[in-house]
Formats: structure tokens, C-alpha cells, sequence
């Protein structure tokens, strides 16, 4: 069985070799697994638009080293089975260059393993995978989201005891389990830690909890309905608690700022709060991408985008810098930038570190009278 | 007429069955290998999809003994292949059991659950027993998401062995197509006895008309109970290969969704046939990625034919094939 | 209820005290007394509704029902129809209850599951229906759903006597069959009690199954309202009197 392996990894680099000389002049292929339908629909709609936004503006350009690049995707339902199939049709018939996958956790977890015994380099929106040295994702730190609200509780407010309210999400577990580690740093008591689930119509339960513990503030972690359904449970309750959700896309937050209005704070990033952002080189890398992405979708949010788009262009400097379209130099140079300016923060990747985002590029933003501003 | 008991005719009354021609069911079964045959020699991802349609293919001959052969409904088999997909899962890598072990586990536990579910719902009928066996579905994919110190939750679990035996370990393509392939040309085989045997005869009386059973003096719940164990067995082994063979679970992968694709496959195919499963999930695995070109027009040519499969062979692919057969030896 | 008391007794087989079944909140059946020896066939008449089959189903324990059912003398538990079944207490349910899909020869081997695979016994069973219903042994690799009503209810018939019965009861056999059909197997049925068999026959064609009965039992809204001698009912208009009365 060894020895098969051997061959089927040499007969592998053999045929690639023959193909990266044949195909010189050929595309790029960047494939996307992406939940265009099911429950990561939103996000991984809107991640897929960003990479093709980014690839866009490259080609114009004339594409990376003068070759141009092509955009494969595939709807994988949600659903990591869907995903194991889409990613192994793109590997053998497509035959992908390099991932750029959505936010579908299981299915890039479940798809990994085959990829990297393919030797295509994943960059992705979700979760990494674990053990597997050809995956990288921009998703930012489980702490970043936490941190940013422990710090406006400790510097703005007198708050000092918080519930803590998630979903049964990966994301969101890794990041309760952040919440009840830090906030002793911030002088921050987590008093309750609740669960809900994403199709929960009601919270009142949870949020009373919360509020004869003591918790001045109420820290939401998940994404969907329930964040308006949480609002709308704290008005009935007439409770004194501010509401403190993750990063979102703001068309969600706009009617639960109607319902709690200068009580409702949440985690934006800068791309969503752009205007109001201090100039800098972050503000730049925005505005690279903000100007093409506004000029195809207008108002949409640009947040899942921006990582979309930040994916394409670490793909590029890999590449550049190694002046190798070959998956593994790929990887080699991937894991050798840093202090990339991309528009979700820094990113600084290295043999052990592939989560890249060094930086805490977050805000804590309120939506007052109809204008998203970072809250004061 | 007199009305003696005793025998007269030396003759003895035939068991023996007609000497049939199954030029119909050898076609279906001929097309079945020509698709197994394409993967296993042209590999890429048809490999991938014949893989996962050969794994449905044992799930769904589970659903068929207890379906098709006794004509009960249930909508919670996924339940079973989560408690074997999920034991192995665990076994195999927190306590680094050998796959084999971990799937006699896992099939052990199934029939355990499948026992203590059965015993008191198999005495509902018909929408009831439906509505039960969902719940149960249900369930078990609740506490596969909750359940994180074991099942780490939707985080799913990763880096489970391949399926194998001792020194020999089924990675490539090829090796897991033809251990599939032989595991479901097992149960075939199976499933034909089974048919034939005089638990069959049980089943296809209770499928018939469980009064009529009953009053016959067949165990009507007893054989019911049977015949979930059965399919809970299978839908266990299902279950495990899926996870040894893709190397990572999560709840997802056990949810309304297998549920529904398996009943898809157990009609397209041809619900109470032996060939039924296979036939019925290759095809119904196979057709998205024929339209899959199609981009947004998929789901459409898809439920077209399936549509239009339904209306020319209602009794699904296999079951058609038979009636030809039936109808030649006539 | 006059003619109850002429009647000749015989020591029961088969005896029903005080059945009642309810379906939901409906009683269909209130408190029947009935009795089947040997050599006996009682029929059981009634209108639409009336709670026949009830009475058969209950008997056998298919449907939940309370009272008494003494058979050679023991007491039948109430809710296991394959324990009387086996005890040789054998319906053939209405609308005969065949397995359509099934061969001729497959519906007869299912009428003596309890024999497991004893084959001479299974061939001595087979002999014995060939020779109540010979059309039955021509038929027997015929898939049983494509046979003709009469050929159907013979095979129903014939599959109940595979169990070897020690009382049979019959539901409508003759629902919906010719008239020569319908007398051939009553004739069949007549034969079968003549050699011992207790037979309970429910039927609604109440002249054909006044000429076989000894004894006929008047069912009406769950109660039996009479219990006749067929000796001693002279026209149709006596019968029909009990119908509306
Ligand atoms: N499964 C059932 N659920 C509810 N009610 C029932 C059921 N079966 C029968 N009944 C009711 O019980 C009563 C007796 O029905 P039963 O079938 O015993 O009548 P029957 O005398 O056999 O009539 P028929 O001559 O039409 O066969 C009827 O009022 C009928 O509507
Ligand atoms: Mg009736």
C-alpha cells in the first residue's frame, strides 16, 4: 500500500509537470465550494462575489505573472457530503489550481484531506480544518469578536458582569470558550452562558437568566433572525441589559436597531463602518476593493466579500513571490507572508500560524438614526 | 366430495419454481456493473459519487427490507446510520480502535437503539409509526450537535482511518469502490435469501395485510420488530463505511437530507426488488452532475426526470425489469 | 327470540360470553353470546353495519375487546391473534385477505407458517385443499392478485384449512361472487362441518346460509336480537321481520 502511494504521488508530479508545461498560458483556476443554497447561503454568496470581484479587477490588470485567472464554482447544498463531490469534481475534471472556499466548515473539513493529497492549496472563509497543512483561512481569531466588546464594556461603560448568548456553531463555540477566558483581563465577569439554537423563536427564557444574575450586558454570538428575535425579547422584558451581537451582515441589524436603538451595539468590521474609519493602510486596502465592489453591488455589505477578495489577493502574492504556479510552492510562499495589508486586518501566516489575521481590525458599532458609526 | 384427510395423489405438489428468463433484472444489474465498472477504471470524482452512491446503496437495502419487503414506513433510519457512523468515528480515533471492531460496535449499539425504539413504536401504525421513526431522526441529530465531548458537535470529527483489515487499508479509488461493491453484492445476496426464506414469507404476509397475518398466526409485531432490526443493522454499517470512507462526520452528514435522498433512491429504484437499491441510488447519485452543466436549470432537468421515471416505470426501475421478466415467462 | 328454546344443543367448540369492542368511543359490539361445537355451522346475519366482522375480529383478539372466549374448554387471551390462530382458531377476514403479489402456493405455505419446514407434513396439508377445492391445484404458480373473485376466496378458504383449524371463521365469503360460485364453496363449507369442523359463517345472503346453518344468530347495532332455528323460519317475510324490527 506504501509503495502504491509513492507511485500514485510521483505518477501525480509527473503529470502535473507535463501540464504545467503544456498549459503555460493557460487559466488559474480558483475554485469556490460554496453553499449558494442552504443555511451558508447568505455568507457564502456574498464571499463568492468577493473572490470574483478580486479576480476581475486582476485580470484587467492582466492577470498574476500574465496569466489569467478563472473562477470555477459550486453550489454545495451546505451539505459536507455535497461538498466532498463539488471539491472532487473541480480536482479531476476541473482541475482547480487553488481553493477558495466558503464558510461551509464541515465541507471544507470533510473535502480537506483529499485536497491536500492533491497538493491544491485551500484558502478559506471558515474554520480551519485540523492537521492539514494545505489549508488557510482569513477568518480573524475566535478572540477578535470578544475582545473587542470586553474592551468598549471596560473603557465606556460601568458595566462589569455579562451574559453570554450562542448558537451551537463551531465559530460560536470557540468563542464562548474565548469569552470565559478573557474577561477576567478586562475586569469582565461572565455571570451566565446560555445556548440557543439558530431556529429559536423565542429567548425570553435565556435573556431573564441573564438578568437575575446580574449581567448588565448581554454578548450574542451567532448569526440570523435570532438577533432580532433577542430585541425584541428584551424590549417585552423592558430590561436595562445593552445587546452586544457578533459580526453581521448590517441588513440584519437595521431592524433590530429600531427595536433597542441606542442599546444595541455590535462587532463590525472596517469595511462596514468605512467612512468613519481613521485613514491609514487599512483604509487603503479597503478602498482597492470597496471601489469595484460598489460599482457591481452598490450598497450591499462587503464584509464576507472583503475576505473573499483578501483571498485572492494572498493567493497572488504567494504566487508572485514564489514565481511558481505550482501548489506546493504556492503553499511554501503562503505560509511565508507577512505583514500583508489585506482589508480584514494584517495578515501574518508561518509553518504553524495559517490563521493569518494578527491584528484586531474590529470596531464596536451602533446604527443611530438610520447611520452606522462606531459607537462612542 | 368426501373429506378425508388423508392423501390420495402421489403426486407431489410442486416447490420447485417455473424455470424464469431474467433478461430484465440481468439488464438492470448489467448497467449497475457498467457504472461501477466506468468509475473503477476512468476514476476522478466519478469515483467519489459512485463511492457515495454505492454507500446509499447498502443504506437504502436496509430501508428496503423493512419498506419494501413488510411494507412499514419509517423516516429515522438516518438515526441508525449516525449511532454506527458516529461510533466508529469515535472508537477509531479518540480510543484508536481498529475499524473493524469499531463497526461491530457500532452495529451493536444500532441494534440496541433500534430494539428499545421498536419494541414500544413498531405496535403504532401506520402514520404514527412515521411519525415516530421521524423523531427519532430528529433526536439523534440533536444529540449529535450537543453531545460535544464526544461528538464535537458541528465541528464534526476529522482524521478517521481508512476502512481496512490488518495490514490492508482501502485508500485508493479503487480499493473502495470494490470493497463497496462487494459489500453490496453481499447484501444482495442477502436480501435475495432473506426474500425467499420463511422470515420473508413473515415479511411480505405482514406487507400484504397484517390482519390477514395475524390471523394466520404470524406475529405480526414480532416480525415488524425483526425486520427494523434488520434495517437498523444495515443503515448502521451504512453508516460506519461513510465515515471511514470520506475520513470525517459531522451531524449534517446524518440528517433529514439522507433521509430523503434514500427514499428517492428506494422508489426510483424500485421499492421490495433486490436490484432496486443499487440501480436506484447509482441513477439518482449519477443524474445531478449529468445536468450539473446545466448550472441553474439543474434542479429543474432533475425533477423533470425524475418525474418522468415515475410515470413510465411506477414500480421503479427494477421493479419494471421484473415485470418484463414476469411477462416473458408467463 | 321463540325459537331459541327448540334448538338442539351440542357441547361447545367454540364459546362466546359477553364480547364487547368499542372503536374510539363507538360500541360496536355489546356484550354477544354465542357457541360453535362440533359438527355445528352457525351463521351470523345482520345488516350493514351490525357489527359482524367486529364480532369475528374480536374473537380472534385483532381488535381490543373485552368479555370471554372459551375454546376446548380454556379461556383465548384477548389480544394475541397469532396465539389463537395457533391454538387453531383460523379466520378467513372479509374481502378474503389474500397476498396478491404472492403465488397461488406461497398463499397456502403461509397457512401453515406454525409447521415451520416439516415438508411431508406441508404436502399432506396441500393434498387435503387440492381435494376441497381441485380448481385450486391447476392454479397453484398463478400469482394469487390476477385470480377471478371466486378462485380467490377458494384459495382463502383453502390457505385458512393449512393451519389444520379446529373452528373456522368465515367472513362474507360470498361477497361479491356469482351465485354457482357462491354455492360451490358453501357446499365445500357444508362438507367441512358435516365432518366435525365447527364452522362460524357470517353472511349477509341470508337464504344460502340458512339451508347449511343449524343455528343462525341475528345481529343487529352490536347486539344479537335473536337467535333462529332455520327449521323453523317458513318465508322471507319472517327473516325480514327480524331485519326491521
Ligand atoms: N376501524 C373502524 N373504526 C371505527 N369504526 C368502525 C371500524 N370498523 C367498523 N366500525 C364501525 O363499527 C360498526 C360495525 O362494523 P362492522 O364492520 O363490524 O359491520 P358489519 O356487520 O361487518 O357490516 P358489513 O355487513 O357492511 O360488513 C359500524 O358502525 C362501523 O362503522
Ligand atoms: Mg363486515
Amino acid at each position: 500500500m506504501f509503495q502504491a502511494k509513492h507511485q500514485l504521488i510521483a505518477g501525480l508530479v509527473v503529470a502535473l509537470a507535463f501540464a504545467g508545461a503544456a498549459q503555460a498560458q493557460e487559466t488559474y483556476k480558483i475554485g469556490i465550494s460554496a453553499g449558494l443554497t442552504g443555511y451558508a447561503a447568505t455568507v457564502d454568496r456574498a464571499w463568492s462575489d468577493g473572490v470574483q470581484t478580486a479576480v476581475d479587477v486582476l485580470n484587467e490588470k492582466g492577470g498574476v505573472m500574465g496569466r489569467k485567472l478563472e473562477v470555477v464554482i459550486e453550489d454545495n447544498r451546505s451539505n459536507p457530503q455535497e461538498a466532498v463531490t463539488v471539491y472532487r469534481k473541480m480536482v479531476s475534471s476541473d482541475q482547480v489550481n487553488l481553493f477558495s472556499s466558503g464558510c461551509v466548515s464541515a465541507g471544507n473539513a470533510a473535502a480537506a484531506p483529499m485536497v491536500a493529497k492533491s497538493e491544491i492549496p485551500m484558502i478559506l472563509c471558515s474554520i480551519l480544518p485540523k492537521d492539514v497543512e494545505w489549508a488557510f483561512t482569513t477568518l480573524p481569531p475566535a478572540g477578535f469578536e470578544i475582545e473587542k466588546r470586553f474592551e468598549y464594556l471596560r473603557d465606556k461603560t460601568q458595566i462589569r458582569k455579562v451574559g453570554v448568548l450562542h448558537d451551537p456553531t463551531p465559530y460560536a463555540l470557540l468563542q464562548k470558550d474565548v469569552a470565559q477566558k478573557v474577561a477576567a483581563k478586562y475586569g469582565i465577569e461572565v455571570v451566565s452562558t446560555e445556548a440557543y439554537k439558530q431556529e429559536d423563536a423565542d429567548l425570553s427564557v435565556q435573556l431573564s437568566k441573564m438578568q437575575s444574575a446580574g449581567a448588565g450586558a448581554v454578548m450574542k454570538i451567532g448569526l440570523g433572525g435570532t438577533t432580532l428575535t433577542a430585541a425584541k425579547n428584551l424590549k417585552q422584558l423592558d430590561s436595562p441589559m445593552l445587546l452586544l451581537t457578533s459580526l453581521e451582515d448590517l441588513a440584519v441589524f437595521k431592524p433590530v436597531a429600531e427595536v433597542l436603538g441606542d442599546k444595541f451595539f455590535f462587532v463590525a468590521s472596517p469595511s462596514q463602518v468605512f467612512e468613519a474609519y481613521p485613514d491609514g493602510p487599512l483604509k487603503t486596502a479597503i478602498g482597492q476593493f470597496l471601489d469595484p465592489w460598489k460599482k457591481k453591488f452598490g450598497d450591499r455589505d462587503p464584509n464576507w466579500a472583503s475576505r473573499g477578495w483578501d483571498s485572492v489577493m494572498l493567493a497572488a502574492k504567494a504566487i508572485e513571490t514564489g514565481k511558481s504556479f505550482e501548489g506546493q510552492a504556492v503553499r511554501e510562499n503562503l505560509e511565508k507572508i507577512t505583514g500583508f495589508q489585506g482589508t480584514t486586518g494584517v495578515y501574518d501566516m508561518s509553518p504553524t500560524q495559517h490563521q493569518g489575521i494578527s491584528s484586531n481590525p474590529f470596531v464596536v458599532a451602533q446604527i443611530i438614526d438610520g447611520q452606522v458609526r462606531i459607537a462612542q | 366430495m368426501t373429506n378425508s384427510p388423508s392423501t390420495t395423489s402421489p403426486e407431489a405438489p410442486g416447490l420447485a419454481r417455473p424455470h424464469t428468463r431474467h433478461f430484465g433484472s440481468a439488464a438492470v444489474w448489467a448497467l449497475s456493473a457498467a457504472i461501477i465498472g466506468y468509475a473503477l477504471v476512468f476514476g476522478g470524482y466519478m469515483a467519489t459519487i459512485v463511492a457515495f452512491a454505492l454507500i446509499y446503496a447498502v443504506f437504502v437495502s436496509g430501508l428496503n427490507v423493512f419498506m419494501g419487503l413488510t411494507a412499514q414506513v419509517s423516516f429515522g433510519q438516518s438515526a441508525f446510520a449516525a449511532i454506527g457512523g458516529y461510533t466508529s468515528a469515535v472508537l477509531t480515533t479518540t480510543y484508536e480502535w481498529a475499524p473493524l471492531p469499531g463497526m461491530v460496535a457500532g452495529l451493536v449499539f444500532a441494534l440496541v437503539a433500534a430494539f428499545l425504539i421498536g419494541f414500544p413504536t413498531l405496535r403504532l401504525k401506520g402514520h404514527y409509526l412515521a411519525m415516530a421513526t421521524l423523531a427519532i431522526g430528529l433526536i439523534t441529530y440533536e444529540i449529535a450537535v450537543e453531545w460535544e465531548s464526544v461528538t464535537q458537535g458541528y465541528l464534526g470529527i476529522s482524521g478517521i482511518p481508512p476502512l481496512g483489515i490488518g495490514p490492508f487499508e482501502a485508500v485508493s479509488d479503487r480499493a473502495i469502490l470494490s470493497v463497496l461493491s462487494v459489500i453490496v453484492v453481499i447484501l444482495a445476496f442477502a436480501v435475495t435469501r432473506i426474500r425467499r426464506s420463511r422470515l420473508g414469507r413473515a415479511f411480505s404476509a405482514v406487507a400484504g395485510s397484517e390482519e390477514a397475518a395475524g390471523a394466520l398466526g404470524i406475529n405480526v409485531s414480532r416480525y415488524k420488530l425483526v425486520s427494523f432490526l434488520i434495517a437498523a443493522a444495515i443503515a448502521s454499517l451504512s453508516g460506519s463505511l461513510f465515515v471511514h470512507v470520506v475520513g470525517y462526520v459531522s451531524p449534517e452528514v446524518f440528517g433529514l437530507h439522507m433521509v430523503i435522498l434514500a427514499f428517492t433512491m428506494v422508489y426510483i429504484g424500485g421499492l421490495g426488488t433486490v436490484a432496486g437499491p443499487l440501480i436506484g441510488a447509482l441513477i439518482i447519485s449519477i443524474l445531478p452532475e449529468v445536468f450539473r452543466g446545466m448550472k441553474d436549470y439543474q434542479d429543474l432537468a432533475y425533477g423533470v426526470t425524475m418525474i418522468l421515471i415515475l410515470i413510465y416505470a411506477p414500480k421503479g426501475i427494477a421493479g419494471v425489469a421484473g415485470a418484463l421478466d414476469a411477462r416473458r415467462s408467463a | 327470540m321463540t325459537a331459541a328454546g327448540t334448538l338442539e344443543v351440542v357441547p361447545p367448540v367454540l364459546d362466546v360470553r359477553g364480547l364487547t369492542a368499542r372503536y374510539g368511543h363507538v360500541e360496536a359490539l355489546k356484550g354477544v353470546d354465542l357457541t360453535a361445537g362440533r359438527g355445528e355451522l352457525v351463521a351470523v346475519l345482520g345488516p350493514n353495519g351490525a357489527g359482524k366482522s367486529t364480532l369475528l375480529r374480536a374473537i380472534m383478539g385483532l381488535i381490543p375487546n373485552q368479555g370471554e372466549v372459551r375454546f376446548l374448554d380454556k379461556s383465548l387471551p384477548r389480544r394475541d391473534p397469532a396465539g389463537a390462530a395457533n391454538k387453531g382458531v383460523v379466520l378467513v377476514p372479509e374481502g378474503r385477505g389474500i397476498f396478491g403479489p404472492m403465488t397461488v402456493l406461497e398463499n397456502l405455505e403461509l397457512g401453515a407458517f406454525a409447521i415451520g419446514r416439516d415438508k411431508a407434513e406441508m404436502e399432506r396439508r396441500l393434498n387435503r385443499v387440492f381435494e376441497l377445492f381441485p380448481r385450486v391445484k391447476e392454479r397453484l404458480k398463478q400469482v394469487a392478485g390476477s385470480m377471478s373473485g371466486g378462485e380467490q376466496q377458494m384459495v382463502a378458504v383453502g390457505r385458512a384449512m393449512m393451519s389444520d383449524p379446529k373452528v373456522l371463521l368465515l367472513d362474507e365469503p360470498s361477497l361479491g361472487l356469482a351465485p354457482r360460485v357462491t354455492g360451490e364453496i358453501l357446499d365445500t363449507l357444508g362438507a367441512l362441518s358435516a365432518s366435525g369442523l365447527p364452522v362460524v359463517l357470517v353472511e349477509q345472503k341470508a337464504p344460502l346460509a340458512l339451508k347449511l346453518a343449524c343455528r343462525a344468530y341475528l345481529l343487529s347495532l352490536g347486539r344479537i336480537v335473536a337467535t333462529i332455528n332455520p327449521r323453523e323460519v317458513k318465508s322471507h317475510d319472517e327473516l325480514a321481520q327480524y331485519y326491521f324490527a
